[in-house]
């Protein structure tokens, strides 16, 4: 496989001379680097040395024939894209050769635009099954040495605070700087909460992934979940010259879910948007409803999320690594979490961003509607209320 | 008097570094500190450290081997004693002290949290037996 970065390539596959040149123009007119070869075996050795994003081939060649060269380019390597290039009276073959795995076709006679089309719509394909199979690599490392993970996530706070509790046991009275003490001490509290929040994120996680996090089933206003919830951080926000606005429709809006867990929800995302927020900045959150969904959405005018990231956002354990985010401290759980609760829901959560301008999270819930829920995982409405004020956090 | 002894430490926890690097001043040592791999290299070319206290999990996985690798291709570094300092213990299956890659017989493992007084009594006959 070519590294990510690399330029997407293609080979164009033809023994037809102007199908070749007219190819090879589109193509680099498209920004794509094109080699193009009359035969199988000359387009087979370039594509094992250069592994392109794309081969583009015609079926119908002396020597080799394209069905040939389609197993031989997926034996190469199974994720380029092949676009087969064939005359209308084969059709048929056409059909088997994307059973043997040609991603499509394009018949002959066909325009510059219908080559783009194709050639984009393979790309983008291409591009999705990458991504999706490196982010299934990642998952699997991740699970593999989750246990490892997590206990130096552990050891590493409880490292420092025991190295500074050592440091002050053993500096002899010349060197002990009361001033320095203090400060030190500080950074032991600040290191165990920070041990604190793992510990209880880690808590909300295994009971997600036991299923028994959102348990209740009942009428919740979300006007008051987030109100209440602005009301807590107003005093945070205003520490970091954040300022909030609410933007809520006067009259409540009903969504049938576990209101513990939907305070869980936004507090992660309002408090994410004054963590990665600028001084001066400010976070608004909207609400609004449509087609039976209320929708909320939580907007920041901080850092932005680069697009490579995106992505993996909602990953457990993922955080940006880039010089600005790593001055914040966080778990990598907190959008994980949020994401579970809104799919454990009937809910979806997106991202939208723009680097130096700030992101926007859209949560989507499905409305309350009359006589009440349908039964979803959590299996039923209003027998849990009792258990309701421990299990999310 | 012999002139102070130079250490360079490279660990992403600032505050383990502050702990350490303070201890290890009280007690002589002139400290240089580095936060991540890239760094670390770059001080190790431009002060030539007498010793290294190096972390292993930093941003990336296994940056502090990285970062010794590159360390021991300067040549005038490709002797330099390097403590490896880290959370891990170094029997995980997934996680071992690498038998190539420049590791020297004066080379030490210390688990993190260090005991301080032990890692200074080491540090003083690493350098002393250098001198």
């Amino acid at each position: 496989m070519s590294p990510p970065d690399a330029p997407e390539s293609v080979v164009v596959i033809d023994d037809d001379y102007a199908m070749r040149l007219s190819c090879g123009k589109i193509l680099t007119k498209m920004g794509l680097p094109a080699d193009t070869f009359e035969d199988g075996a000359h387009g087979l050795a370039a594509v094992a040395a250069t592994k392109p994003a794309m081969v583009i081939v015609d079926l119908k060649m002396p020597g080799m024939s394209g069905m040939e060269v389609i197993a031989r380019v997926h034996e190469i390597d199974p994720q380029i894209i092949i676009v087969v290039i064939t005359g209308y009276a084969t059709i048929d073959t056409a059909i088997q050769a994307m059973k043997c795995g040609a991603y499509d076709f394009l018949p002959k006679p066909f325009s510059p635009d219908e080559l783009r089309l194709i050639v984009n719509r393979g790309l983008e394909r291409r591009r999705l099954a990458l991504e999706s199979q490196r982010h299934e690599i990642e998952q699997t490392m991740l699970k593999r040495r989750f246990v490892t993970f997590v206990s130096h996530q552990l050891r590493t706070p409880l490292a420092a605070i025991h190295q500074y509790l050592d440091v002050m046991q053993h500096l002899d009275q010349a060197s002990d700087d009361p001033a320095r003490r203090r400060e030190w001490i500080g950074r032991c509290l600040a290191r165990i909460e920070e041990l604190q929040s793992l510990i209880s994120d880690w808590l909300t996680l295994a009971r997600v992934e036991g299923g028994t996090l959102v348990r209740e089933r009942v009428k919740v206003d979300l006007n008051q979940v987030i109100s209440d919830i602005l009301r807590t951080y107003q005093e945070t926000a205003a520490a970091e010259s954040v300022s909030l606005e609410a933007r809520l429709p006067a009259s409540a809006m009903f969504v049938c879910g576990d209101r513990n867990c939907l305070s869980v929800l936004f507090d992660n995302l309002i408090t994410n948007a004054i963590k990665y927020n600028k001084p001066g900045g400010k976070v608004t959150v909207s609400g609004s409803r449509s087609d039976g969904e209320v929708v909320i959405a939580v907007a920041d005018t901080g850092i932005g999320i680069p697009e490579k990231y995106r992505a993996f956002l909602f990953d457990e354990f993922f955080r940006i690594k880039d010089d600005e985010a790593k001055k914040t401290t966080g778990t990598g759980l907190g959008l994980h979490i949020s994401k579970r609760i809104v799919s454990e829901m009937g809910g979806t959560i997106v991202v939208a961003s723009e680097l130096g301008a700030g992101s926007t999270f859209a949560v989507r819930l499905p409305a309350w509607s009359e006589p009440g829920c349908s039964p979803g995982p959590a299996g039923g409405q209003n027998d849990a209320e009792q258990e309701a004020t421990t299990h999310c956090r | 008097m012999q002139s102070r002894k130079r250490l360079l430490i490279v660990d992403d926890d600032r505050d383990f570094v502050e702990a350490v690097s303070c201890y290890l001043e009280a007690n002589g040592f002139t400290v240089f500190r580095a936060h991540d791999g890239a760094e670390g290299i770059r001080l190790a070319k431009l002060e030539r450290p007498d010793l290294i206290l190096m972390d292993i999990m930093m941003s990336e996985r296994t940056e502090g081997f990285f970062t010794i690798h590159e360390i021991r291709l300067d040549p005038a570094l490709k002797t330099v004693p390097i403590f490896v300092l880290s959370s891990f213990s170094t029997r995980l299956p997934d996680f071992e002290i690498p038998t190539k890659g420049g590791w020297l017989a004066h080379d030490m493992f210390f688990a993190k949290p260090v005991d301080v007084v032990q890692l200074l009594e080491k540090i003083r006959q690493r350098l002393d037996k250098a001198a």
